[in-house]
């Protein structure tokens, strides 16, 4: 599974939502709201076994920042 | 269900969002009447001044006393005990935080005695599973005011699962046993009476152990069996003859020793102690009767047996929380031993008797029917919870739900059975809703199966007959509602002479009869009326 298609799979199981795609962000996605920040955040940290700073965790607003965020993280 | 939840920090994450509303961050102005159930979970704050916060934590106690008077007492409230997650002592000798969390986790368990609706969770259990580093997260406590570790959400949620099992009461009634390596070590054929580890040294000091827990789990309710290839010669004679031998006959409800395969026994225990497969727990040292019984019988648990001897402590202590503990145990529950095997009992007698009239009149049986009050109400409560078998509309309450219910002029009778084997307590209620000055409806009927194939259903519910037709009743309606496992009460109403009204698609069934003649009820039952 590439990771674009992983990062939605999460977002699906913590927003509880079956239709994530890939221009969702804080705006447009209600689900998205600051507690489920965090869960994504979380998941994201176990599911690739990565430790992300609070600074790049408040820059995540959107799906295509999350990708790019993840890139930088991920080997 | 909807659930309202006291808290001072964000737990969101670990109660998730499905039918859960929040108060605000340590905010008991609004305590929701509209709600199924209240959670007062709070966390020890962090804050170095260690007098400011053992204060703030010794304000917690009035705080919860406040909620609790303003909500709704009939509806369950279960509080979490306070852990210190990151316990921090400028000096050595500062013991104000700790006494003020030992004080808050006193003051909840005086409520859970004295407030019907109120249990208590020990948060500890969990808590004590990790180690400081993993329990708390300070970037995300400090981005979101969660101090306990996000991460462990999906550990909290199944752990939370389980608990709330047990506080409605749900367990799994019936443990059996093999014998050789697993009650004792050694094979009894081979290595005789007193050749069986057991006693003494490691490792028979750890069977003894083991035996001696199953024992305490046995007086708490759980119904022991032994399903074991052996000689019963043998057995019998361990039994009797060695010295330290914990459990024996008097403590096992049912007894399969012999060479047939274990599914076939453990089908046949199912059936002569009345329980579903679902109820029941196998232990069995041997890996091929584990597989065996996952195969062919996959209702019963089958949990993995112990390489070790000294690893059957830890293995006895997650038998019972995985699938033996509940909140709280009555004296029914302790005596439940004992009655299973009176009526291992009456069934060997029955089989003197030429007819069940005969038979029936010998068991001298004495039926006592008695008022909701009290004293029987969590027992009244506990069995809508557990009965599924003989239960005309399985309607599951709280004893709150019952007393809210008997405040609205519902009546409600239970009833208590002996014979001369033995005293089965109260198995049987009976509710009943006025519809109108001389209607009443039957809202929940239900007995224990431990008390069935005697008649007494019926002799019960024609005296409940009699009794509101004294108090000038002159209708009854009830209801029967289908579920997996109350088929053999289908048409109990059409035998106790009642006319179907109605069945709708889902298979319900509605009666009504009316009150017209006294009913006559067989005297072999001596009936009281308390």
């Amino acid at each position: 599974m590439n990771l674009e298609d992983k990062v939605l799979e999460i977002m699906r199981e913590v927003f509880e939502m079956e239709n994530v795609t890939t221009d969702a962000s804080q705006k447009n996605c209600e689900r998205w709201d600051s507690l489920h920040h965090l869960s994504l955040a979380s998941e994201l940290e176990e599911a690739f076994d990565i430790d992300l700073e609070p600074e790049e965790i408040a820059d995540m607003t959107d799906f295509s920042r999350v990708i790019a965020l993840l890139e930088t993280k991920v080997k | 269900m909807t659930t309202f939840v006291f808290r001072n920090q964000t737990v969101e994450a670990f109660f998730g969002y499905d039918g859960m509303t929040y108060s605000g961050y340590d905010d008991i102005s609004m305590v929701p009447g509209e709600v199924d159930r209240y959670i007062w979970f709070y966390q020890v704050p962090v804050n170095a001044d260690s007098a400011q916060l053992a204060q703030e934590i010794e304000s917690y106690s009035s705080k919860l006393d406040i909620v609790l008077s303003a909500a709704d007492a009939s509806k369950p409230f279960v509080v979490f005990s306070l852990v210190n997650l990151f316990p921090m002592r400028l000096t050595g000798d500062e013991t104000a935080v700790q006494q003020a969390v030992t004080a808050f986790n006193d003051h909840i368990a005086a409520l859970a005695a004295s407030w019907p609706n109120v249990k208590w969770v020990d948060f500890s259990e969990f808590t004590a599973r990790y180690d400081a580093d993993t329990l708390v997260n300070w970037k995300y406590y400090l981005m979101s005011q969660t101090l306990l570790n996000p991460k462990l959400a999906r550990d909290f949620q199944s752990w939370w699962q389980r608990i709330e099992g047990e506080l409605a009461l749900q367990r799994k009634k019936c443990l059996i046993l093999d014998l050789d390596n697993t009650l004792w070590g050694g094979v009894l054929g081979e290595d005789g009476v007193d050749g069986i580890k057991l006693g003494g040294d490691y490792p028979g000091k750890a069977f003894s152990y083991w035996q001696r827990s199953l024992l305490q789990l046995a007086q708490n309710g759980v119904i022991l069996a032994v399903c074991s290839k052996n000689n019963e010669p043998d057995v019998e004679e361990a039994w009797q003859h060695n010295p330290f031998m914990v459990l024996k006959r008097e403590h096992f409800s049912a007894l399969r020793i012999n060479w047939q395969d274990k599914a076939t026994n453990i089908r046949e225990i199912a059936s002569e102690l009345n329980i579903g497969l679902d109820s029941m727990v196998f232990v069995d040292d041997n890996p091929t009767e584990r597989e065996l019984i996952k195969q062919v019988l996959p209702q019963v648990e089958v949990p993995d047996f112990p390489a070790k001897p000294y690893e059957l402590m830890p293995f006895f202590k997650q038998l019972v929380e995985k699938y033996f503990r509940i909140y709280a145990v009555t004296s029914e529950d302790r005596a439940k031993t004992e009655q299973y095997r009176a009526n291992a009992m009456r069934q060997a007698e029955q089989s003197h008797f030429a007819d069940l009239e005969s038979y029936l009149y010998s068991l001298d049986m004495q039926l006592d029917i008695i008022p909701a009050d009290e004293h029987n109400l969590p027992r009244i409560a506990q069995m809508t919870q557990k009965t599924n078998q003989f239960n005309l509309t399985t309607r599951r309450y709280t004893e709150a739900d019952v007393q809210q219910r008997l405040d609205q002029g519902w009546r409600v009778f239970c009833m208590s059975v002996r014979d001369r084997f033995g005293d089965s307590g109260i198995t049987a209620t009976i509710f009943l809703e006025p519809t109108d000055d001389t209607t009443v409806n039957i809202d929940t009927l239900l007995l224990s199966c431990r008390i069935l194939g005697k008649g007494i259903e019926e002799a019960f519910i024609k005296t409940v007959f009699n009794l509101l037709r004294l108090d000038g009743y002159r209708h009854i309606t009830a209801d029967y509602l289908p579920t997996a496992k109350n088929g053999q009460t289908a048409d109990f109403y059409d035998r106790m002479g009642m006319t179907l009204e109605a069945t709708d698609e889902a298979g319900a069934k509605h009666y009504s009869m009316a009150l017209s003649d006294m009913f006559e009820i067989k005297n072999y039952y001596n009936i009281r009326v308390l």
